[in-house]
């Protein structure tokens, strides 16, 4: 049974249909990327997907559960997680913070727990505060931990935004195009911490532009034009496919 | 960590400094000061209530003048009407604010930015229009008299305490003044706090990070509520007599006048913009009828230059001298 | 219409925002023209709640600051020109051009002091400005003009034109049409002027109205000015059928809310339509039920409508960002 299921998904905003007729599925432990156009609707699929908007018809499977039109916390609490694509984290907060409330979903913490500073209560917190380091480590930033968000680099924060999701511990994760605005010796680093994460037996959804990366790291590609899947298939066999030459790539790629 | 455990410490003796002074100057400096200290006390918490919805939650109420209210008449006239004892009425008043603020808080939370504060401001001329209006239950301008003090306690030695006289409602107000001060503290320096510190920097994040925003504003906001409750039935204990103007939607401009300008998101910004609020304004005579104006013109200046207030404006000073990029551990 | 009046501690004063019923002479029917009365009532009622509301949805519009303040602007509309007409005797319309004028200049004012030097702050400090500069006039009005109430007396206030059994006050004509004609002339200036045209564009779409070379901060200051501008005239139409009193802004600031969100953000029209209704349903509540509670009936359909159709009946998808 494939971890993430499609079907027939639309997005209309009034007139514009965004996403149309989308069917696919991702299979557990793969790395799926998403490419296409800018307005292919790759973003609006996410949104779809993490339940920042309804689909207008359609259905999203996600572990045999049906997700259409939960909510945008519940999809987390059930193991999806997404990035944005300009890097949203909490500026004003230390970074430690900032993965701490990722994980905070997990804590079992109450308002008189936090005021009468109960043992369950304050072991929850420890605990969380653990698993934090732990997943700081995990992405190299441990020795940030006390550094306020908003003053590391563009690479270093982009690193804490996925830091705060993989907090939540999701099975699938969606990437909105994590090497957007860094430079290329930063790329490879964050496509080494993208590799780790597959290693940790999450599975990815890639959207990006840097065709070079994602025909080197895919398992399997879907193309996107104008709402439409135009392609689907290994990197090779998209590459060679005349309508996703004529749509988006421009010239023969041999992967 | 030496210094952050020195800094820790230097934090609580402060603290505790500040309350000593709070429980041994009043006895010396006699009624006019004293009584002057209970409204300042009742407003704090006014002010707490305030600094956990907006200062911690990052949600503007400008509602909360009803709460206070409602708290007010609530406990007014269960004991007035219902004959109900201190005790019960206090904590009925209490349940009750908290219900009404839960119930108004289901619709007006799914709200964000000026509708929310839209709703809320809505809110509070309502029940200030239900209060006036409703001359059967509440007396309309003539309010209602009567109010009881709290219970006379007795203690260890025979004798009992009474709360007849203003310095003992004074430590009355100041034991929950104390009380919420704590409760805050824990709560906000707290995992809960936390998550309600993330929603007021980016709700749509905190979202996606699995965080049910909905439930936690509503906690934020039912709790806060419930502080301001608090401060009504203290006040309507205290005073003995309450009128609709204690629901008035100015009054609850001014707490966030009070707030804004001690400084937003800290805990001693709330004691230290209401004291300076409405203790400069006494001393200095003012007429009670420029006390808006003068208000909204600091509010004005200190929202346009030192939007984080004064204790904000201290912590930043504090972080820059302790070099950038490192956290600031200002008071508290 | 019944508010709870005045900050200070004097006691609350209840006003009666318009007359119930005017008696006119020669008519002996009633009853059947209750209705017909109320709904005259509500038309003149909702003029004003159409001014109120179209300068807030521009300036919502625009800077996306609810301008708390709007309702206070109106008030001081409404005193100016009592202090003109009253004190100093001049003639009501030009007081009426004078004040509006006044209180453009003092848009210009609060844009430049306030709302400009903000421009890159967080949005919820913008409220808390609007929430101040409210303060601010509420103090300034109780200071210069006390609790007690003003009757603004102009030669057009105690006519009453009486037709078909209804009798309406010749000063509710004067608010009709005058909303009438304003309406119109904005209408023209948004449509027929490239400065309208620019206002429409920075409504729509900020930074795509900057790409095409409109200063924004310019038109934002036009959007502020037509704003306070629209009080004023509200202020000065309204002002002689009705007591003049401190927080007479406040009850209209929060119908002329209601009604933009009833009516849709973004959109004049549905600003009118909102504002239109809400008039007609205070005045039909006020007389059929109760006046102390008409408020609560348009803030109870205004909370049903944010619950069901947060858009509002004519608006655009404006929620998340």
């Amino acid at each position: 049974m494939a971890l993430l299921e499609v079907s027939g998904l639309t997005k209309s905003f009034g007139g514009l249909t965004a996403v149309s007729e989308l069917n696919f599925q991702i299979q557990a432990g793969e790395l799926l990327s998403i490419i296409g156009p800018n307005g292919a609707g790759k973003t609006t699929l996410f949104n779809l997907l993490a339940g920042i908007y309804k689909p207008t018809s359609g259905t999203i499977t996600f572990n045999g559960m049906n997700m259409t039109g939960c909510n945008p916390y519940q999809v987390v609490r059930n193991g999806i997680g997404r990035t944005f694509q300009r890097t949203t984290i909490f500026r004003q907060s230390t970074v430690l913070d900032s993965v701490i409330i990722g994980q905070s979903l997990h804590a079992k913490v109450g308002v008189w727990g936090s005021v009468l500073k109960t043992s369950a209560n304050c072991r929850e917190e420890q605990k969380t505060r653990e698993k934090a380091r732990e997943i700081l480590s995990f992405v190299g930033l441990a020795d940030k931990e006390n550094r306020i968000a908003g003053s590391l680099t563009e690479e270093a924060q982009k690193r804490l935004s996925i830091s705060m999701v993989l907090a939540t511990e999701p099975k699938l994760l969606l990437l909105d195009e994590p090497t957007g605005g860094v430079n290329l010796e930063e790329i490879s680093g964050l496509m080494e911490l993208v590799g780790k994460i597959r290693q940790s037996e999450i599975t990815i959804c890639l959207i990006e532009h840097k065709m070079r990366m994602v025909m080197s790291i895919s398992d399997r590609i879907i193309v996107l034009n104008y709402g439409k899947k135009i392609a689907e298939g290994t990197p090779k066999e998209v590459a060679n496919n005349e309508e996703v030459i004529r749509a988006y790539l421009g010239v023969r790629y041999a992967a | 960590m030496e210094a952050l455990k020195t800094a820790y410490s230097s934090k609580v003796v402060a603290w505790l400094l500040v309350l000593i002074l709070a429980i041994v100057i009043p006895p010396i400096a006699g009624g006019y000061l004293t009584s002057m200290l209970i409204l300042i006390s009742i407003w704090t918490i006014m002010c707490f209530s305030m600094n956990l919805i907006y200062g911690y939650t990052g949600q503007l109420s400008l509602g909360h003048a009803a709460f206070l209210g409602i708290g007010a008449y609530a406990f007014g006239l269960i004991t007035v009407k219902l004959h109900f004892g201190f005790w019960p009425a206090f904590f009925i008043a209490i349940a009750i604010t908290g219900l009404l603020a839960f119930l108004i808080g289901i619709p007006a939370l799914k709200l964000r930015g000026p509708y929310f504060i839209l709703v809320t401001l809505g809110f509070a001329v309502i029940v200030g229009v239900i209060v006036l209006g409703w001359i059967d239950l509440t007396g309309g301008a003539n309010g209602l008299a009567g109010i009881p003090r709290p219970n006379p306690i007795p203690l260890p030695w025979g004798t009992k305490l009474r709360f007849d006289s203003l310095l003992s409602m004074y430590y009355f107000i100041l034991f929950f003044l104390v009380l919420i001060g704590i409760f805050s503290s824990r709560l906000v320096h707290s995992l809960v706090g936390k998550t309600f510190i993330a929603i007021s920097y980016d709700e749509n994040l905190t979202e996606s990070l699995g965080i049910n925003t909905m439930s936690n504003k509503l906690l934020s906001f039912t709790m806060s509520a419930m502080f301001a409750g608090i401060a009504g039935v203290l006040y309507a204990s205290y005073n003995i007599v309450i009128s609709p103007d204690v629901t008035h939607f100015a009054r609850g401009m001014d707490v966030v006048a009070y707030l804004i300008v001690g400084g937003a998101g800290t805990m001693a910004g709330p004691i230290i913009g209401t004291f300076v609020l409405m203790a400069i304004p006494e001393v200095l005579q003012i007429m009670p009828y420029l006390k808006t104006l003068i208000n909204g013109l600091i509010l004005m200046l200190f929202i346009i230059f030192l939007p984080n207030g004064i204790i904000g404006w201290f912590n930043t000073i504090l972080g820059r001298l302790l070099k950038s990029g490192r956290v600031v551990n200002g008071p508290a | 219409m019944c508010w709870p009046g005045g900050t200070s501690s004097a006691r609350p004063t209840c006003i009666q925002i318009f007359p119930i019923k005017e008696k006119s002479q020669g008519s002996e029917v009633f009853a059947t023209t209750e209705f017909g009365q109320y709904l005259l009532n509500g038309i003149s009622q909702g003029c004003v709640y159409i001014l109120l509301a179209s300068g807030l949805t521009l300036v919502f519009g625009i800077l996306n600051v609810p301008n708390f303040a709007q309702g206070h602007l109106y008030m001081v509309g409404a005193y100016i020109g009592f202090y003109m007409v009253m004190s100093f005797g001049m003639n009501y319309w030009l007081a009426l051009v004078l004040a509006t004028l006044a209180l453009g200049i003092f848009g210009q004012i609060i844009y430049s002091l306030v709302f400009y030097p903000m421009r890159k702050a967080p949005e919820v400090n913008l409220f808390v400005a609007a929430m101040a500069l409210l303060m601010i006039l509420e103090g300034i009005a109780l200071y210069f003009f006390g609790t007690s109430t003003k009757w603004f007396i102009i030669p057009y206030t105690r006519r009453v034109i009486t037709f078909a059994g209804l009798a309406l006050p010749l000063q509710r004509l004067i608010v009709i049409l005058g909303t009438l004609m304003v309406m119109m002339a904005l209408q023209w200036f948004i449509k027929k002027t490239a400065i309208g045209a620019a206002l429409e564009a920075t409504a729509q779409h900020r930074e795509g109205a900057m790409l095409c070379g409109i200063k924004v901060s310019w038109i934002s200051a036009m959007a502020f000015i037509i704003g306070t501008g629209l009080a004023g005239i509200a202020g000065m139409l309204i002002g002689p059928a009705v007591l003049l009193e401190p927080t007479m802004g406040m009850g209209p600031l929060l119908v002329a809310f209601s009604a933009i969100i009833f009516g849709g953000l973004g959109s004049i029209g549905g600003a009118v339509l909102g504002a239109f209704v809400f008039g007609l349903v205070e005045s039909l509540a006020s007389g059929y039920v109760s006046a102390k509670y008409s408020l609560t009936f348009v803030f109870g359909i205004m909370i049903l409508m944010l619950l069901f159709r947060p858009k509002g009946l004519l608006g655009r998808e404006v929620w998340r960002p």
